[in-house]
């Protein structure tokens, strides 16, 4: 997979497992930040599993790309792990370390733990435009708008 | 306002021989240190900060420099703005872990005697814990300044509601506080006639109005009395809209951002929702904003990286000769070197754990005996549910209403008081939300996508967080003390912390249980609260369990009174046994009630400032300068 094409399947991957579009992900500013992250803590080569699990049933329908997702990707003792890790960076902009016995059978990912990659990866994370907030400290609706009903987005 | 040019020494302590006589040294520039500091140079006298911080921000990057920090930690706890300086350390509640019994825990800074581990935190950085603070400003209930004549509980105060209103307008004024007069007469609380707070009060959040629909006007029965539940908003010193009416008419500048250019932030609050730990535009007092305008005088020095360590007595007068101060240069490094700083008055304002420790590591135990007794800070119950219906949980200020018709009442006689706030940010508190919940939907729900996103949003902004803050009476056994075995990296000694929660306040816990179900059932929430044996809080109460928070509002270790034997300092926190010492704070509180202890220490520190103005006045003419 060429270097573009290795980061626009990892943005595919992450606006499927998130319900974000593309764009949205995009938007963030993070998507190579956050694939270097999963290249630095599990490597090229288990990276490149994951994405290419998910090149696999792109072109399948929406609810056969959460089916075999389940089968083949969350539900893989190795993949697994590494996509929910994915998932939650998406969301909080925390990388959380990979279970005990995921490092005890495919390990070691020496980077592991669990950090923030970058400061701007706690402002951008996806879950507070998910419930029409934003991150405490950041990003504020602004002088009274708490005392108005959340626009929480469709999606 | 500019203040990185204002004159602040740094640690040199040639500069300082050579600077002449100060008329204070104030150790510590937190909110009683400021505006104490600004006061007694406002009146021309010449003043000397010395604070164990460094002085980051003080200038409008270095502040910001804390944000970046906090964004970019794993754990955001309520102190993961401020880096660890082990010179000038802090404690973190995340070193904490329960107790064995009689197992004393020494590896987090406050070493924990226990049983009760608190949790309670303060801030050592430049500003004090006003860095952190939530901003919340009710004043005391005039009850509470007469607990033992009203109710047979804890003490009295040796002043009155009305011997202080003056200064809590002084306090309201210096804070910055935002709210209407009509929603904080309560109970017995009362305002001079046309008197207007600076600002007017921030609007309840969705999430209040909600709590309120279905609780206001609705009761609860206690000890035969009834009492009316109200969602009501808080008073809170950040910036809102200015008052016209304030002062006569002549309304209200807010005081935004401190930076050394023009920095146009912070002049009204954003709802970031992040009070505690950092407000990241300022909008929230800190001490710093009234350091600026005593720094813009040029009579007040700082001298910071600078860790009082011993206050000097003259064993003849009793009077303080000096405070031996450790510089050092470099908060990586224990590398530093000692000097004696000389004053004609001397004010401890390090809060009330850090000034009994001075206190005690000196050998000043008081004639009373009760030089870090009478430990209080407010005990916290969380009690947590998910509403039937989307409340935007998540934005405004940390916490904008509450219920505080139980602040007050005959039942006194029996039980702890509480005050009881809504917590715009979820469950947090109690469990890490909303990460938490990400966490475990991914993990264990086995969730991803439109599933994902759906279940975060009802999971979430359906999050109600009821915090009962529950008044602690004082108690000579819950202490401060010190211990040679126990040192810090400057070889200063750390304080020691014994407590058990009183059961006066445990029946007034287990009331809030009681209490919080009936709401929870008022309003059709579903109750997920639980309290894990395992917490380091955790204590029982007639086989009930709860989980016990600290308050972070540390009180009356250096207790007020009327008399040497009975009492540390008097009326205006001026030591019996020193006369040109005081000890400021919320350390000489007698009783603190269920308000915040900040707006009546900052009150109390008007009064002080007075009295010290009165005795360098009686000492000797000003300096000129």
């Amino acid at each position: 997979m060429s270097v573009s094409r290795r980061l626009e399947t990892f943005v595919a991957f992450s606006a499927e497992v998130t319900a974000f579009t593309p764009t949205e992900v995009w938007g963030t500013g993070l998507t190579q930040r956050y694939l270097d992250t999963v290249d630095g803590v599990v490597g090229t080569a288990m990276t490149d599993a994951l994405l290419n699990a998910f090149d696999r049933i792109t072109t399948q329908s929406a609810g056969e790309r959460t089916a075999k997702l389940r089968q083949t990707v969350f539900g893989c003792e190795q993949l697994g792990p590494v996509a929910r890790a994915v998932v939650k960076l998406w969301y909080i902009g925390t990388w959380y370390a990979l279970p005990a016995a995921w490092q005890e059978r495919f390990g070691p990912a020496a980077q592991d733990g669990t950090f923030v990659p970058t400061p701007d990866a706690y402002v951008e994370g996806l879950l507070w435009s998910a419930i029409g907030a934003h991150p405490p400290g950041a990003k504020a609706q602004g002088f009274g708008s708490w005392q108005f009903p959340p626009g929480i987005p469709k999606f | 306002m500019s203040i990185l040019d204002r004159r602040a020494i740094m640690v040199d302590p040639g500069v300082l021989k050579n600077s002449g006589h100060y008329d204070a040294i104030i150790v510590g520039s937190g909110v009683a240190g400021a505006i104490i500091a600004n006061e007694l140079a406002q009146a021309g006298k010449r003043v000397l900060i010395v604070e164990a911080a460094t002085e980051t921000d003080r200038s409008f990057k270095g502040y910001s420099s804390y944000l970046q920090h906090f964004y970019g930690q794993a754990d955001k706890d309520n102190q993961s703005p401020f880096p660890v300086n082990r010179n000038a350390d802090m404690p973190r509640s995340g070193q904490l872990r329960k107790l064995d019994p009689l197992e004393i825990n020494s590896t987090s800074y406050i070493v924990q005697s226990g049983p009760y581990v608190t949790d309670t935190v303060y801030t050592r950085a430049f500003g004090g814990t006003t860095i952190h603070w939530e901003a919340k400003t009710p004043r005391m209930l005039p009850q509470d300044f007469q607990m033992q004549t009203l109710f047979g509980q804890g003490k009295d105060w040796p002043i009155r509601y009305h011997d202080l209103e003056v200064d809590y307008e002084l306090a309201e004024r210096e804070i910055g506080v935002s709210a209407n007069v009509e929603d904080q007469q309560y109970l017995d609380i009362t305002f001079r006639s046309s008197y207007v707070y600076p600002m007017h009060g921030l609007p309840l959040s969705y999430l209040d109005q909600r709590v309120a629909a279905q609780i206001d006007g609705s009761e609860v029965e206690l000890y035969g009395e009834r009492y009316p539940l109200r969602v009501r908003p808080f008073p809170q010193g950040r910036n809102a809209i200015p008052n016209q009416k304030y002062d006569g008419g002549k309304g209200y500048q807010p005081v935004g951002a401190v930076a050394s250019h023009q920095i146009d932030v912070g002049g009204r609050c954003q709802g970031n929702t992040n009070c505690v730990p950092i407000c990241p535009v300022q909008a929230k007092y800190h001490a710093g904003k009234t350091l600026a305008k005593a720094f813009d005088t040029g009579r007040v020095d700082l001298l910071s990286q600078a860790v009082a360590s011993r206050v000097v007595i003259d064993s003849a007068s009793g009077r303080v000769t000096g405070i031996e101060t450790k510089l050092y240069h470099d908060p990586a490094s224990p590398d530093h070197h000692t000097i004696m700083i000389t004053g004609t008055l001397y004010v401890l304002a390090g809060n009330a754990i850090e000034t009994p420790r001075l206190m005690l590591a000196s050998g000043l135990r008081s004639s009373s005996g009760l030089m870090g007794c009478n430990l209080m800070d407010h005990a916290y119950l969380l009690n947590w549910a998910l509403m039937p219906q989307i409340c935007g949980t998540m934005r405004g200020t940390t916490c904008t209403g509450g219920i505080v018709e139980l602040r007050g009442g005959a039942f006194r006689r029996h039980q702890a008081t509480f005050s009881v706030d809504i917590h715009n940010d979820g469950w947090g508190w109690a469990t890490g939300s909303p990460a938490s919940d990400v966490v475990e939907l991914v993990d264990a729900g086995n969730k991803f996508g439109a599933d994902l996103r759906q279940a975060i949003i009802d999971r979430v902004s359906r999050q109600l967080l009821l915090a009962f803050m529950i008044e602690v009476l004082p108690s000579e056994s819950n202490r401060v003390s010190v211990n040679p075995s126990y040192t810090d990296l400057l070889g200063n000694m750390r304080p020691v912390v014994s407590f058990t929660v009183p059961d006066y306040t445990l029946r007034g816990a287990a009331y809030a249980r009681q209490f919080a179900k009936t709401v929870f059932a008022r309003l059709g929430a579903e109750d997920h609260t639980k309290y894990d044996p395992s917490d380091y809080g955790f204590v029982t109460y007639e086989g009930e369990p709860f989980a016990i928070r600290g308050g972070n509002h540390l009180a009356g270790t250096h207790v007020m009174g009327t008399d040497k034997a009975t009492s540390v300092v008097d009326t205006n926190q001026r030591c019996w046994d020193h006369d040109n010492l005081y000890l400021v704070g919320a350390g000489s509180m007698p009783t603190i009630g269920t308000a915040n202890v900040t707006l009546t220490l900052a009150a109390m520190a008007f009064r002080s400032a007075r009295n010290m103005i009165m005795q360098l006045g009686r000492l000797h003419a000003p300096v000129q300068t």
